[in-house]
């Protein structure tokens, strides 16, 4: 899927945006490619497995095209994704328990610089925490991810999230309590 | 005893609140103890990859993205007339024959009675007139009428042959002034 006009990718945000509302070709598909990393990852972290994350990345880029006349450029394009991405997971989680990650999920984490058996023990530790966090309630993990993984401030994520800051606060908090209950005995 | 808010341990924990501007913590342990446990948890918490899927989701990802987006994009063509609400299709008929009619007036008169307008415009009089590969209006009610059912069209209220033409028939004299003129700057601003 690479862009039919090679001249979209000098575009800025907003112009691409536009580009997209014009039908220019290969416009949105290089929305897709700049954000898919950043989209799938905030999904996944939502439910913990690779196909869930694959269907609702999906979703949240068909919810995007169809949205993108609201995007009105007062947020980054990547913040007003994550806004799509957090209520598609949000609507998701809502309905469904997540299954924990597979081995085979557990084994792509890159972490080729280290001994096996420390590989072996972050591999482990890192989806202990994964399948931790994709139990929490939905508004403390996505308040959890959002803080930690994608760089939001507490204002950004009240503004995705609804709600005043020192709410966004509390949650982040309370979540960060029930993950360590979550951990029980485990030690990082 | 007034323990720290979690907006504060949160404040703290991450830096942007020094521990000096609250007192309160070198006198309570409780307080001090959420602070550590908040702190441990950052840690914990940060650092935490998702597992990297293989080389080739990013593409596939890509490529069902774009085959959703194109089936949402709207296709609408002629063919796709009968999808259109059907009391516009009376009207849809209706222009294309005053098209005909604008176009072709000088030349010959549409063919009336109960003959199709397709067949009326196939007829040897037209026949080099549709012929024509660079007249875009000609192609224009030449698809129009190509695509059109005209089972269908009775069906939505066109009754018997020559239905389009009564359409056209039955507006105002002056509607018929104001659609002729519309069609004219139409066909104008269109280089035919
Ligand atoms: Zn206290």
């Amino acid at each position: 899927m690479t862009p039919a006009d090679p001249a979209l990718a000098d575009l800025d945000e907003a112009a691409l945006v536009e580009a997209c509302l014009a039908g220019r070709p290969g416009a949105f598909d290089l929305i897709v490619e700049r954000h898919r990393r950043s989209v799938y990852q905030l999904c996944y972290r939502f439910v913990a497995n690779h196909e869930d994350a694959s269907d609702l990345s999906q979703d949240v880029f068909l919810r995007a095209f169809r949205g993108l006349k609201s995007f009105r450029g007062h947020a980054s394009l990547s913040t007003w994704l994550y806004r799509i991405g957090v209520n598609v997971c949000l609507n998701r989680v809502s309905v469904k328990t997540p299954p924990s990650e597979s081995i085979e999920e557990q084994q792509f984490v890159d972490v080729c610089a280290q001994s096996p058996a420390d590989r072996l023990l972050q591999e482990e530790r890192g989806a202990r925490v994964r399948a931790a966090i994709a139990q929490l309630p939905p508004k403390q993990r996505a308040t959890l991810i959002l803080r930690m993984y994608h760089e939001m401030s507490h204002q950004e994520i009240a503004d995705v999230l609804g709600g005043s800051v020192g709410a966004v606060k509390a949650n982040f908090f309370h979540a960060m309590g029930n993950l360590k209950k979550l951990l029980g005995g485990f030690e990082p | 005893m007034n323990h720290l808010k979690p907006e504060e341990i949160v404040d703290i924990a991450e830096g942007t609140r020094g521990e000096a501007s609250a007192p309160h913590l070198s006198t309570c342990d409780i307080c001090r103890a959420q602070l550590r446990e908040m702190r441990a948890m950052l840690s914990t918490v940060s650092n935490v990859d998702v597992p990297e899927p293989s080389p080739l989701f990013w593409g596939q990802l890509s490529t069902r993205v774009h085959g959703a987006v194109a089936a949402e994009r709207p296709r609408r063509s002629w063919a796709d007339l009968w999808t259109w609400p059907r009391a516009l299709v009376p009207a849809a008929v209706g222009i294309a024959v005053i098209v005909a009619a604008v176009i072709l007036g000088s030349r010959a008169p549409i063919q009336p009675g109960p003959a199709a307008p397709a067949a009326a415009f196939n007829a040897g009089n037209n026949a080099d007139a549709l012929d024509a590969p660079d007249d875009p209006s000609l192609n224009f009610v030449a698809d129009l009428t190509a695509n059109l059912d005209w089972d269908a069209a009775s069906e939505a209220g066109l009754t018997g042959g020559g239905s389009a033409e009564h359409a056209v028939t039955h507006l105002k004299d002056a509607e018929l002034r104001e659609l002729a003129r519309l069609i004219k700057e139409e066909v104008a601003r269109s280089g035919a």
